[in-house]
């Protein structure tokens, strides 16, 4: 048998047992047997000595191509061993992804803190700063101050909760416009939002609640105006419910304004056309609005011939009612999980 | 205040329908809160009753023939009162009625009927107007086949303002009539008054003797024939909301409606002096007034006397005394103006609203209070017969003039922020009838005295904005520049609602109000006088909403209770709310939790809430605050906490909050379990924070840990070794983590084993086994002779 042929034998049988090897480990031992230091390359090695120097070369390239041959078998069946176990891997790895996530529960703001930090952020995008204040209020500066004096009709004793003659729990958040229009040092511009807590001396039912969430707004500049309170709420109802939401002003009264309006928005649930909540008319009175009135700005030490003012004031609650579609305003105070998880 | 449209149409040309007119009122005058036709019915026609007869076959009802003009039709009826001779509603097969009653032919008990005889109830016109019983017989003159809607004059539409107190003017017919010529541009068309008077003299004798009553007027009419009033009378009366009477109240009642100013007729003979006396009323003084209760009056109440006894309570109501009756023969017919002020203490005290106490209380025209008269006693000569004595007598201190305001028309434009033309604000000011000069640019405007509510310039801007329409200004912004920023304690209160939503807190809004018995329920022993502080309303609603809150835990409770009763077991909740006394407002920070975080139903991986769990998440939340060094420290000040778990929150410098879990008893008696509280002072928050101020360099080199385990005795606290060891530990002591509490096992009773892990820097250098060692040994005998721990 030739070199060449033994050669060719050994690659021959190596194929075959390379290809039946099944592990790492045991093709480090086939590998050790052909190419190792007591290998069968080894023995063949051994004839060289044997050969005609001028054979010599001849057998050494013949017996490195096979030796390269064989390296190539062990690599491809490493590759493989490797492959198998991987998919093995996987296939035992396998699972379900439909089953449920274990899920890490997050909290919810509640709506009235959503839809006032929402508001708060509209207008401190516009300049505003936003003002808190005392709800135990004195009379002075809840009635007196905003053009209610003790003796105005507007005035009912039966919807203020009184806690001696001169103080009371505040009816509405207007008590902080007086306080910042009071302590501005400069008697300059102002442009403030005043969200708060409220009390009204109504029994609870759907409707009425004892405790509600103001959002009240001023605007006290030398030029301030009608225009500038309608573009206002404007972008605050855009903001609210919807880029497509015009809003319609109508002559209404309120003694700390003058002129005062009632401020509807279009229905966004028919888009203006007529539905039962805008009891077919097309339009929500969501709040009330006007120019201050200038016994407010003197009571606080403004000129009023110098500067003119814009407020309004809107329920918190009320909002959020026609955004979602709330029927019982007592939903906000009982605070049942499933209802207050719902907005998000 | 309901319109009548046929009535406003007397007074001025509308052309529109009642649907476009409630629109415009809507956007320029006041709102309307529904508008309708008096009578919403068709196919309706006079009928002649020719004949009627008893139907065979049942008692109670007729079979009439009835002449609806071009024919006669047999219509079967139920009413007893249907007799022949009779002019009747008659509504034809095909008519509907009002709530979609249809009226078809049809065979009763075997007769055929064609139509139905109608009551008035049944055209709408609800039985507080007309109080009959059956049919309705039309009294007025007409002929089969006429609309008898037309007939009765209720071919009438209704718009009902929902007025402002404001628009005092709005009450009265001729007041709508101003606003509406003003939005249609057109003319008021008044009405003449011209009345014949008798020879004989009006000799009442009348004296104020108050300044509560600016005029007096009256005029004595004599015999008066007291009959129904005339049916278009009634309509305008029932269209308005008011039931017809007599003719004497329903002439007063219509030119109250018509001016806005009320109007009272005495009996003349029964007031006995011939004289009118206006004073305030003694201090209880009684009258029986018209209901026939008897009133008790103070000094504040204005009286109307014969000059020895009261007759009425001015502007109120009149006495039962000298109440006109059937028998009636002279009436003494009143028109005056009362102080508003006066008007609404009294009837606010009396708790006694008339339609003329309404109006009083707002403030009436004075320039209206003899037109009144007048017209009124012109109605009575044409529907009551009556003869007019000669003359007004009268008290008038009133002040008839004019307001006169002035106002820049650039003013105005300036303040609704347009660029109306001066013309056009003048064109507006003739809409209104305000009648004006300009000079220059400044408009000198005479207010008449129905529009007693226009006292500035700012009501002139209104009245130009509001006829001009609110759709017609511009949309602009603020010229203002200014920064917005909410305020670094509302940032704060931001992080804070981050946060605990982030840990899974769901935030509530509860009352502020609660019993007073309640209180104190999470206020400490050292606290208990804040009781004599607490917020307390003069008239409370009810008992449990009497005192303001010294702590929201107590309502947010409440709202764990409705839940965890409703299986919703898992509560983790917390309000940003207040603690409210007699000084001062304080914010405070609080939460109730209970059940399972996090809950996962599947693979039962629980975390059920416990103190620790509780406290995790507040101290979680102060260290992103900037509040690590805030610690807890065991208390038992709060009656209603578990004594054994509550712990105070404090800083060197005092106390910040609580956290601990509700006691048993409290827990059994509010249907609770497992839970448990905290609450935390804002405005300590704030104060105390400690926000980083320079990056700390991140170690470069390997830190080398130490787990160890200690056995204890049970009291010493977790807190006291992490000072021992710390102390010990020195600088290169970095952090001590306690990872594990072991109770029980081969350890004694009153032992625990704690394990910490310690870890060990420099930043300098690489640390040797050797020197950590070393420190850990030194950590070990500090530990055993200051705490008697042992290794484990
Ligand atoms: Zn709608």
């Amino acid at each position: 048998m030739s070199v060449k042929e033994k050669l060719q034998e050994l690659i021959s049988e190596a194929k075959e047992k390379i290809s039946l090897v099944q592990s790492v480990h045991e093709l480090n031992d086939v590998k050790a047997k052909y190419l190792g230091k007591k290998g069968s390359f080894q023995e063949i090695m051994k004839l060289m000595k044997d050969l005609p120097n001028e054979e010599r070369p001849m057998f050494g390239k013949l017996t490195n191509e096979a030796k390269q041959v064989i390296t190539n078998y062990l690599i491809d069946q490493k590759q493989l061993i490797e492959d198998a176990k991987v998919n093995e891997q996987l296939r035992s790895e396998t699972i379900d992804v439909t089953l449920p996530g274990r899920s890490f529960e997050v909290g919810k703001k509640h709506l009235l803190t959503q839809i006032k930090e929402e508001l708060e952020d509209l207008f401190i995008g516009m300049g505003y700063s936003v003002m808190e204040g005392p709800e135990i209020e004195i009379d002075e500066y809840n009635f007196e101050k905003l053009n209610l004096p003790k003796n105005h009709p507007a005035r009912d004793m039966q919807d203020t909760f009184y806690i001696t003659e001169e103080t009371l729990l505040r009816t509405h958040t207007s008590p902080v416009q007086v306080r910042t229009m009071l302590d501005n040092k400069e008697k300059g511009p102002i442009k403030i939002v005043c969200p708060g807590k409220v009390f009204r001396r109504d029994d609870d039912d759907a409707t009425h609640s004892h405790q509600f969430m103001q959002f009240e707004g001023l605007v006290v500049d030398e030029t301030t105006s009608m225009a500038d309170l309608k573009g206002t709420l404007l972008v605050a109802a855009r903001k609210l419910f919807g880029d497509k939401r015009e809003i319609r002003l109508r002559p209404s009264y309120f003694p700390f304004t003058e002129p005062s309006v009632e401020v509807d928005v279009s229905c966004h649930n028919c888009n203006g056309k007529g539905c039962n909540i805008c009891k077919g008319t097309g339009w929500i009175e969501v709040l009330g609005a006007g120019v201050v009135n200038n016994n407010v700005l003197e009571a606080s030490g403004y000129d009023s011939t110098k500067y003119q003012a814009f407020a309004f004031g809107m329920g918190v609650e009320r909002i959020a009612m026609l955004k979602y579609g709330i029927n019982d305003i007592r939903s906000f105070y009982t605070n049942d999980i499933r209802f207050n998880k719902q907005f998000k | 205040m309901k319109v009548s449209l046929n009535w406003l149409k007397e007074l001025v040309d509308v052309n529109i329908t009642i649907e476009e007119l409630s629109t415009l009122f809507n956007l320029h005058s006041g709102e309307v809160e529904e508008y309708y036709n008096l009578v919403e019915a068709t196919n309706l026609v006079v009928g002649y009753v020719e004949s009627k007869e008893q139907h065979p076959d049942a008692d109670k009802l007729s079979i009439c023939h009835v002449n609806i003009g071009n024919e006669v039709s047999q219509i079967v009826c139920g009413a007893p009162n249907v007799e022949k001779g009779q002019h009747v509603i008659v509504a034809l097969p095909g008519a509907v009625l009002p709530g979609g009653f249809n009226i078809k032919s049809s065979t009763i008990r075997g007769v055929e009927s064609n139509g139905m005889i109608c009551s008035l109830s049944e055209l709408g016109i609800d039985k507080k107007y007309h109080h009959e019983e059956g049919i309705h017989e039309i009294t007025v003159e007409c002929n089969p086949g006429d609309n008898p809607v037309e007939v009765l004059s209720l071919n009438d539409s209704v718009f009902a303002l929902d007025l402002t107190p404001n628009r005092a003017d709005l009450l009265s017919i001729m007041g709508v009539a101003y606003d509406t010529a003003a939005i249609l541009k057109t003319e008021v068309k008044l009405k003449e008054i011209s009345l014949v008077e008798v020879q004989k003299s009006n000799p009442v004798i009348i004296e104020i003797d108050t300044d509560k009553c600016s005029s007096y007027y009256a005029r004595v009419i004599e015999n008066i024939e007291i009959k129904d009033s005339p049916k278009w009378m009634q309509a305008r009366l029932i269209a308005a909301g008011m039931r017809p009477i007599n003719n004497v109240v329903d002439i007063t009642n219509y030119v109250m409606l018509e001016t806005g100013q009320p109007l009272h007729a005495f009996d003349y003979d029964l007031l006995e002096t011939g004289k009118i006396v206006v004073r305030q009323a003694n201090e209880n003084e009684e009258l029986v007034t018209l209901d026939n209760e008897t009133r008790k009056l103070t000094v504040n109440d204005i009286v109307i006397t014969n000059g020895s006894k009261s007759v009425a309570i001015g502007g109120v109501m009149g006495g039962l005394d000298t109440e006109i009756i059937s028998t009636s023969r002279s009436i003494l017919l009143e028109s005056a103006v009362f102080d508003f002020y006066s008007i609404r203490k009294t009837s606010n005290r009396l708790d006694l609203r008339s339609e003329a106490s309404t109006r009083f209380e707002r403030k009436v025209d004075p320039n209206r209070t003899l037109l009144a008269l007048e017209m009124a006693s012109m109605l009575f000569g044409k529907y009551a017969n009556g003869d007019i004595l000669k003359g007004v007598n009268k008290v008038e201190n009133g002040d008839l003039t004019e307001k006169v305001i002035t106002v820049e028309a650039g003013k105005i434009n300036k303040v609704l922020g347009t660029n109306y033309p001066v013309e056009l604000i003048e064109e507006t000011l003739s809409r209104l009838n305000f009648k004006h000069t300009l000079e220059n640019d400044l408009l000198t405007i005479q207010i008449p005295t129905r529009r007693q509510d226009i006292l500035t310039y700012q009501d002139i801007v209104e009245e130009v904005g509001r006829i001009q329409g609110y759709d017609n200004l511009p949309t602009t912004l603020p010229e203002t520049v200014s920064m917005g920023a909410l305020s670094p304690s509302q940032l704060v209160k931001r992080k804070i609602h981050t946060l605990l939503t982030g840990l899974g807190l769901n935030e509530v809004v509860t009352y502020s109000l609660t019993s007073k018995d309640k209180v104190l329920d999470f206020v400490s022993k050292d606290e208990q006088h804040l009781l004599s502080e607490v917020v307390e309303l003069m008239m409370p609603m009810s008992q449990d909403k009497s005192t303001m809150i010294l702590s929201p835990i107590r309502g947010i409770l409440e709202s764990v209770k409705y839940n965890v009763a409703r299986k919703n077991n898992d509560v983790l909740f917390y309000e940003l709310s207040k603690r409210y006394t007699k000084e001062e407002e304080t914010e405070v920070l609080c939460g109730a939790l209970t059940g399972e975080l996090s809950n996962v139903l599947w693979q039962g991986k629980k975390e059920v809430v416990d103190f620790y769990t509780a406290k995790g998440i507040v101290s979680s939340m102060l260290l992103e605050l900037g509040l690590s060094h805030l610690y807890f420290e065991a208390t038992n000040d709060y009656s209603n906490l578990h004594p054994g778990q509550s712990a105070y929150i404090k800083d060197r410098s005092g106390i910040v909050g609580f956290i601990g879990k509700l006691h048993p008893q409290y827990e059994k008696a509010n249907d609770l379990k497992n839970v448990y509280v905290f609450e935390l002072k804002i405005e300590s928050l704030l104060e105390l924070r400690r926000p980083l101020k320079k990056v700390k360099e991140i170690n470069k080199y390997p830190s080398i840990y130490r787990d160890l385990a200690i056995v204890v005795n049970k009291d010493v606290e977790a807190q006291s070794i992490k000072t021992v060891i710390s102390k010990t530990g020195k600088r290169m002591l970095t952090d001590i983590m306690i990872f594990d509490l072991f109770v029980g096992g081969n350890l004694a009773e009153n032992q625990k084993s704690i394990a910490l892990r310690l870890a060990f820097t420099d930043p300098k250098r690489t640390l040797e086994s050797k020197e950590v060692d070393e420190r850990v040994k030194e950590i070990l005998g500090s530990l055993e002779k200051q705490l008697s721990a042992v290794l484990r």
